[in-house]
């Protein structure tokens, strides 16, 4: 078995395209992934935060001071415009000719002394995924509607005093239990779930393709079956050298994010992340450790028995892609929200572990959970692995 | 010595195969299953060269595989020096060794680690190993590139490494399967001379091959599998026999004639 064991492993390490996949993604490309995400995130919304968005207003004299409140504000842009009808608006604004309209009734000024309400019509369109225009709309039409409130109440003879308690009765203030580094568990946790438990595969897929569908291609499969070794030796040795790369992705993945985490950190502004880096204790990180195990246990012996039966490289990789879909679809599950980790959903593969590294991270694990969910994971990788030593003995698979 | 007796093999078909008209036709396929090899015997001796030959799907290759017990048969038995294949399929492994024509190497792995990885998989110990490989690289004429990688080396030097890792653990009998098909004249040499080499050592070597120059110059007996069953089992001398000019093709196609009236009257 460890005779399989260390020349699978040499000749692993003498494969870039192993290396490339287990040690250099992780260490260099996934950082520069994010930073690149969230550079061109955050100058996207910086930019659309500076927008100037071109605007047609229609009977501004019925709301002077709104009007000019408008003009004045520094995100929005004043066209001239003959145009009144919703169509023609509508059409203009989507030949692109201005970005909004607004459209207050002729009769506001009138229905606003007989204390009435009106209709004031937004045309703009919605689809943008940073509506910031809406927000800035909002903000100025709320401070107009405020002052018309109290211009109308002190026109009824409402004591100016009282006037703040009568608009806004109750005033909340929110006061947070959740310490902050549960609160950014609940928000990251499971995100870093998502991102360990798919490398797992990741880096084992190459390796276990090669040891298994590249040896029938390669042709040194029979050799291999003929050696006075017993095939359990032989899956077995195999299978631990797929577990070693997909463990060694998975550490080098956390350790590249804890080491970038901190170089982030020690920058302006992210001293968020590393209190809550911080906080995390090793024997928290072991117990996360301790999760991942059995994970890629499960995860080398499916890929495995997959490679084993496949007859080449190709038709290996045509059937991983399904599996690696299928597994990211309990992982999804883990991150909606509302998910809780539960003796029910402690019972479903690779959520449950992906639910108990968010806990883990969140500082709220509960010892019990824990073990439990490690103990139905370590029983599914061994059923697993038994099924894969019964595969490596079935003529059918291997020949043919 | 290699013995083997009506060794018979058979594989479930899949329920989605559709046989051909020319496959319903062909005796051997019954109900869910193919029945690739029936019923084949024969035996060699000590230093003998068994040449095995068969038109293309006569159950040649499965019945190497049961010899060299990566197959297990359905029924049969085969005993190397006495040792009984199926009962102790490991002791007899140690006894035998495989090679065929699109046997590959470990590619990342140079001619030495190639060699060495199974002759540790055979349980030799460390010095033994280096000793044998030394041998077996000045025997094959290996020296100069026995750290390259298998990727960077040629067909004939990885043929050559082949044939090395063969025969690392010194086997008590030697299987070949179309050891020369698809290789170019140089590799061919290379391993006839090979073959000489064990008969001149006593090794008995069983190989299946489709050229009957091989077996002419090499071979001391010649079985013939059509369909699955020996059709003939005997020495050089007889297979010549058969036919008036002893002609060895002449004599094949009169084995494949004789057996499929025999079919035909049964």
């Amino acid at each position: 078995m460890w005779q399989v064991y260390l020349k699978e492993l040499t000749e692993l390490m003498r494969d870039r395209k192993t290396l490339i996949f287990v040690i250099l993604l992780p260490i260099f490309i996934f950082p520069v992934i994010f930073g690149v995400m969230g550079l061109v995130l955050s100058s996207t919304t910086a930019k659309a935060m500076q927008e100037q968005h071109k605007y047609v207003i229609v009977n501004g004299d019925q709301a002077p001071e709104f009007a000019e409140a408008l003009f004045y504000h520094k995100n929005f842009k004043r066209v001239e415009s003959t145009l009144t009808a919703p169509e023609e608006l509508i059409a203009a604004i989507r030949a692109g000719e201005f970005a909004v309209a607004v459209v207050i009734p002729d009769d506001f000024q009138a229905k606003q002394s007989a204390v009435e309400q009106s209709q004031w019509q937004l045309i703009y369109n919605q689809s943008s995924q940073l509506d910031f225009m809406s927000r800035y709309f909002n903000e100025l039409l709320e401070n107009y509607t405020g002052q018309l409130q109290r211009q109308s109440l002190s026109a009824l003879g409402v004591d100016p005093v009282k006037l703040t308690a009568i608009l806004k009765p109750v005033s909340v203030q929110k006061v947070d239990t959740a310490d902050k580094r549960e609160n950014i568990g609940e928000k990251f946790g499971a995100l870093i779930a998502y991102i360990l438990i798919p490398l797992c595969l990741l880096g084992a897929s190459y390796p276990a393709i090669d040891m298994g569908a590249g040896e029938k291609e390669r042709g040194t499969l029979e050799t291999l079956l003929i050696c006075p070794v017993s095939r359990s030796a032989i899956v077995l040795g195999k299978f631990l050298t797929v577990l070693t790369t997909g463990l060694a992705g998975a550490l080098i993945t956390v350790a590249s994010f804890g080491i970038w985490g901190a170089v982030i950190g020690s920058f302006a502004g992210f001293a968020v992340v590393q209190e809550a880096m911080g906080a995390i204790a090793t024997v928290e990180l072991l117990l996360i450790f301790l999760m991942i195990v059995p994970t890629s246990a499960i995860f080398a012996s499916l890929l495995l028995a997959i490679s084993i039966y496949a007859k080449t490289f190709k038709e290996a990789q045509n059937y991983m892609s399904p599996l690696s879909i299928l597994m990211f679809v309990p992982l999804a599950a883990a991150m909606m929200p509302g998910v809780e980790l539960t003796t029910k959903t402690a019972m479903i593969p690779v959520m449950n572990v992906a639910l108990a590294i968010k806990e883990l991270i969140k500082g709220t694990a509960d010892g019990s959970m824990i073990a439990l969910i490690f103990g139905a994971t370590v029983a599914l990788a061994a059923a697993l692995i038994a099924f894969c030593v019964h595969w490596f003995q079935q003529e059918k698979v291997l020949f043919r | 010595m290699i013995e083997i007796k009506n060794l018979a093999k058979a594989f479930a078909l899949g329920k989605g195969s559709k046989l051909s008209d020319t496959e319903k036709q062909d005796v051997r396929y019954a109900d869910k299953e193919f029945r690739s090899v029936r019923d084949v015997s024969f035996h060699c001796g000590q230093g003998e060269v068994l040449g095995l030959l068969g038109p293309n799907g006569a159950g040649k290759t499965t019945t190497l595989r049961m010899l060299s017990t990566a197959l297990k048969p359905d029924a049969g038995s085969v005993l190397i020096n006495g040792v009984d294949v199926l009962r102790e399929p490991v002791k007899a492994r140690k006894q035998i060794g495989f090679l065929s024509a699109d046997t590959g190497l470990y590619g990342k792995l140079s001619a030495y680690e190639n060699i060495a990885y199974f002759g540790r998989l055979h349980g030799m110990k460390e010095a033994a190993l280096k000793q044998r490989i030394d041998e077996l690289f000045t025997m094959l004429n290996m020296h100069d590139f026995a750290s390259r990688r298998a990727d960077n080396m040629s067909t004939g030097m990885k043929q050559k490494t082949a044939i090395a890792r063969a025969v690392v653990h010194s086997p008590k009998v030697v299987i070949l399967d179309e050891p020369t098909t698809g290789l170019d004249i140089m590799t061919v040499q290379t391993v006839l001379d090979f073959i000489k080499g064990l008969k001149q050592v006593g090794t008995p070597v069983i190989f299946s091959t489709h050229h009957l120059d091989e077996v002419a110059s090499l071979c001391d007996r010649v079985v013939v599998i059509d369909k699955g069953i020996s059709a003939f089992s005997g020495d050089l001398a007889e297979f010549k026999a058969l036919a008036p000019t002893g002609d060895l093709r002449d004599a094949f196609l009169a084995v494949l004639k004789q057996q499929s009236n025999e079919q035909g009257a049964a």
